[in-house]
């Protein structure tokens, strides 16, 4: 954590902490940065999220209550492939398209998430990678006609779109990633990858306190590249005619330089 | 130093990508030879897509390919009518590749496509450059001088329609056969981001008998255009050429060009020749081992819809 991080972590909990609030329990979070910006030198970075719990009473039994941290990314159709072995070589056969993948999925938690709340409530609110709706997957065969799969391939799937995610560092897990620190401060670190997709990401904070969440709160948090890269970026997608002239004739300049350089030796 | 690249969305090692465009331009100055069918496999063991190194490789053809032919356009040995004809057939060529290539995306199949037609090329081009260039080896030892190249025969292709006459390689051809060379070579440096002077050259020899001399100048002239379009063509359908990827490669291949040409004039050219057909090889075996051993996840993802 860097020190500048460090100050406005110690003044926001001070802040919170001198704040009285009506509601029995109730979040108060906020991120290190709402805005992430992918420029040439990005490998990476992490992200602070803190917050504290305001209680009423100051007596009230806190053994119970957990706070949980979910960070998605932008939501977009994913294609799943297996490949089978064919004629000696492994190609891509069954493919089944899941209609609405986060691009970026982490979770944090103060405990593991199965003490935390029943498995309906955490399929109802997205708690866990597990439970994440990635919609109703449609299949197609190796000719790109649809096809019926059954429930069980449809789970290895599924599996395995988060198996792979998990290995590109894009899903993330971290039961206890949560450090309280006494009975209402709260911090947890998110861990952005370098291959992160650009787009608005949520990270929301739950407090769940016996079985029921009891207090919740979304922020934003844009991730968008920045600088050259999201001029380039820009530039071959929306002018991708005029971007292929001139990295081609950017090329056959570089080429004539280097040419003339030769010939003066 | 890492540097983020914008289309390919990962960060990689800026020397190291200079590293590989100065082996690579230096192999290239060497040998006469693009080098992008060193380059590509290459960027793809770095895990660069395939089909982002596929797109940005044909940046770099054009700058060496530009060095190339400026050269031989000052020795004259540039045949431009027939390089022209070849052009006719390359233009068309990259355009039917360039489908090739999106067809296969679309349906998941052009990862291995792409390490298919590789394994097949570095395969035969190494096999045969080994085995060329060990003869030549065994032949100068024994002190037996090489049989030289017999032009003027004619062979079967010399009896098509459509005759010409190119003056410059003192031909009298149908205009079939060149235009079918260039409609291949464009087609696989659509689909594998190469210059395809490394089939293009013994084409023009072995079935066009065209005169040594002007050969590799005149192969040269067509694909600084063909590639140049095939680059176009990729940024507009795929958006897959990186720009930022694409000058690193072209700095550290112009100037490792610079010192591979003068290596060359130092070195003993068959044995260079055989560690490269080498590598060739051995470069084949690894993406053809790649294809047939059980990949560690069956399963792979991709994004349906390319987010804008």
């Amino acid at each position: 954590m860097s020190l500048h991080r460090f100050h406005a972590f110690a003044f926001l909990a001070l802040a919170f902490m001198q704040v009285t609030s009506a509601h029995a329990a109730q979040l108060v979070t906020d991120l290190s940065e709402h805005q992430v910006r992918i420029r040439s030198n990005f490998t990476g970075t992490q992200i602070l999220l803190f917050g504290a719990i305001e209680v009423n009473n100051a007596n009230e039994r806190s053994a119970d209550r957990d706070v949980v941290v979910v960070v998605t990314g932008p939501v977009q159709p994913v294609t799943v492939r297996r490949k089978e072995r064919l004629a000696g070589i492994w190609i891509n056969n069954d493919a089944l398209t899941f209609p609405k993948v986060p691009g970026y999925y982490a979770v944090a938690s103060s405990r593991p998430l199965e003490v935390t709340a029943d498995i309906a409530l955490l399929k109802r609110e997205q708690i866990g990678i597990d439970n994440v709706n990635f919609g109703t997957p449609v299949a197609r065969g190796l000719d790109g006609d649809p096809k019926i799969l059954s429930v069980d391939d449809e789970k290895n799937f599924a599996k395995a779109l988060i198996r792979n995610k998990k290995r590109e560092k894009l899903y993330n897990a971290d039961p206890g990633g949560i450090v309280f620190l006494g009975q209402t401060l709260f911090r947890a670190t998110v861990e952005i990858p370098a291959n992160v997709p650009v787009g608005l990401y949520t990270a929301t904070v739950f407090l769940i306190s016996d079985g029921k969440v009891v207090d919740a709160i979304a922020t934003p948090l844009y991730i968008d590249k920045s600088g050259l890269e999201r001029f380039l970026y820009r530039f071959a997608h929306n002018d991708a005619l005029l971007y292929g002239l001139i990295a081609v004739l950017g090329a056959a300049l570089a080429g004539w330089l280097g040419s003339a350089v030769l010939r003066q030796r | 130093m890492q540097i983020y690249l914008p289309i390919a969305e990962l960060p990689v090692n800026v020397f190291v990508i200079l590293a590989m465009g100065l082996a690579v331009g230096f192999l290239s100055g060497m040998f006469g030879v693009g080098g992008g069918f060193l380059m590509t496999p290459l960027l793809i063991f770095l895990g660069i897509p395939p089909a982002v190194a596929v797109g940005t490789q044909s940046t770099q053809v054009v700058a060496s390919s530009v060095t190339g032919a400026l050269a031989h356009w000052r020795n004259s040995s540039i045949d431009f009518k027939m390089g022209g004809v070849m052009l006719v057939g390359g233009v068309f060529g990259s355009f039917a590749g360039i489908a090739i290539f999106r067809v296969l995306t679309k349906i998941g199949q052009v990862d291995l496509m792409i390490s298919l037609v590789y394994v097949v090329f570095l395969s035969i081009i190494g096999a045969m450059m080994l085995t060329e260039s060990l003869r030549a080896i065994l032949a100068a030892r024994r002190g037996i001088p090489m049989p030289a190249n017999r032009g003027g025969q004619h062979n079967w292709l010399h009896g098509l329609p459509f005759k010409m006459r190119f003056r410059r390689s003192k031909l009298y051809i149908s205009v079939i056969p060149p235009i079918a060379i260039g409609f291949f070579v464009g087609m696989l440096s659509a689909i594998m981001g190469v210059g395809g002077g490394f089939i293009m050259v013994p084409a023009m020899i072995y079935l066009l008998r065209m005169p040594t001399s002007v050969v590799i100048g005149t192969s040269l002239f067509q694909i600084v255009f063909v590639s140049g379009l095939t680059g176009v063509m990729h940024s507009v359908e795929n958006q897959t050429v990186d720009a930022m990827l694409g000058l690193l490669l072209v700095v550290g291949g112009v100037i490792g060009a610079q010192y591979g040409v003068r290596a060359a004039s130092k070195l003993q050219g068959e044995q260079l020749r055989a560690m490269l057909a080498i590598i060739v090889l051995l470069m084949g075996l690894r993406l053809g081992f790649d294809l047939v051993t059980t990949p560690a996840d069956l399963f792979s993802i991709t994004d349906a819809v390319p987010h804008s």
